[in-house]
């Protein structure tokens, strides 16, 4: 009991440090902050509390998918702890390679401005720009700065290439290249796990990834300006 | 006729972004092509909506509730997370434009001194995107609220 609680325990702290969902067991407690986890795990009469530091980490799915796996593997053969730690050190994070994902960036980035009505050399002026940023982000991502300041350098650089699109008249919908060429950073995971969080009831989780998701937009607007005040555009 | 092809193309077109996304947030592989159909239904059935003249807020509502759904029986079928499917499914639908535009009359208020057009432009957009982005949100919650009513996990 004791060892399949520990491995049930386990699965909760990642998976809810992810999701802020608890898969509550009756004699497990657990406490979230947005930083840490406080986690009582009670066996009889006995109880162990520990606190774990959530430390930040990118967005990745494939991790918390591979962990739900291991989950209800766990469930299906409980007590089988040694088959949950080694698969739990066996998670990998599986990243896309670099060549792939900063096309299809700006593709996507290119196929947002063709949806709200950009002509063609907006069109690929805001792949361009898109593509660009996305180099950027990950080469600033992979130096380890922080994430407020990746997000305002790649606003600010994804602005000054789709500004671009001012020059001589290059395209007449410069404001939807502008507008979809930033795109990139809209921070949905945060939101969208905060809206969830405090409806389920975990207010403060709720209100932690909204203020980090608004900090977010407030840095890359910032970048946004910045290089607009540099260029005084005056395209509105 | 016209109309729904347009329709079906650009549905194609926000297929794009949802897979591109889905890349950033890491789904795994395998869930990709999954996103892109999400990411054309959604949009393509916001757009059917908008169509029949309801408000673009409603639409969006509308629209994420069912790619909810949606999600909830295809995270059962794959076993996976329901965000995977959804989150890059409804990034097609984000009010970057409306986002863009307030912020533009901000600064320019914050430059050129406020008037009143640049005051009716900022609130007008600023609403519209605070609107769309709350249906977006509550859309996807629905769901998972009525399937957290039950005790059992989703998946």
């Amino acid at each position: 009991m004791l060892l399949e609680y520990g491995a049930e325990s386990r699965l909760i702290e990642q998976i809810s440090s992810r999701l802020g969902v608890a898969l509550g067991c009756t004699s497990i407690e657990i406490s979230l902050i947005p930083s840490a986890i406080v986690l009582t795990t009670l066996i009889g009469d006995s109880s162990v509390t520990t606190t774990r530091r959530a430390h930040e980490q990118p967005i990745n799915m494939s991790i918390v998918h591979q962990i739900v796996t291991i989950c209800i593997a766990a469930e299906q053969s409980p007590r089988d702890i040694m088959m949950v730690e080694r698969s739990l050190a066996n998670i990998h994070a599986n990243p896309y390679p670099a060549w792939l994902i900063v096309p299809m960036i700006g593709l996507s980035c290119a196929a947002f401005s063709h949806l709200q009505g950009a002509d063609w050399p907006g069109f690929w002026i805001t792949f361009l720009a898109a593509s660009v940023g996305m180099m950027v982000r990950r080469a600033l991502s992979s130096r380890n700065y922080s994430l407020l300041i990746v997000f305002a350098f790649t606003a600010f650089v994804c602005t000054l290439i789709a500004s671009l699109s001012f020059y001589h008249g290059l395209s007449s919908t410069g404001r939807v290249v502008l507008s979809s060429s930033v795109l990139l950073l809209v921070p949905g995971f945060p939101y969208i796990n905060s809206m969830l969080d405090a409806f389920k009831g975990y207010i403060s989780m709720g209100w932690g990834r909204w203020t980090q998701a608004t900090l977010l937009t407030l840095m890359s607007s910032l970048g946004i300006m910045l290089a607009m005040g540099l260029l005084d555009i005056k395209g509105w | 006729m016209m109309v729904w092809f347009t329709l079906l193309l650009n549905s194609v077109w926000a297929a794009i972004p949802a897979v591109g996304f889905g890349m950033i947030f890491n789904v795994p592989r395998s869930t990709l092509p999954l996103c892109a159909v999400g990411g054309a239904v959604t949009y393509g059935f916001r757009e059917v909506l908008l169509f029949n003249h309801l408000s673009i807020e409603l639409a969006t509502f509308i629209a994420t509730t069912a790619i909810g759904i949606i999600g909830v029986f295809w995270s059962r079928r794959y076993v996976m997370p329901r965000p995977v499917y959804t989150v890059p499914s409804i990034i097609p639908m984000i009010p970057g434009t409306y986002a863009y535009e307030m912020m533009i009359s901000l600064v320019t208020m914050n430059s050129d001194g406020v008037t009143d057009a640049l005051l009716s432009s900022f609130i007008q957009n600023g609403l519209h995107a605070i609107s769309i982005l709350f249906a977006i949100a509550f859309g996807l919650v629905l769901p998972s609220m009525y399937y957290t009513k039950r005790k059992k996990p989703i998946i």
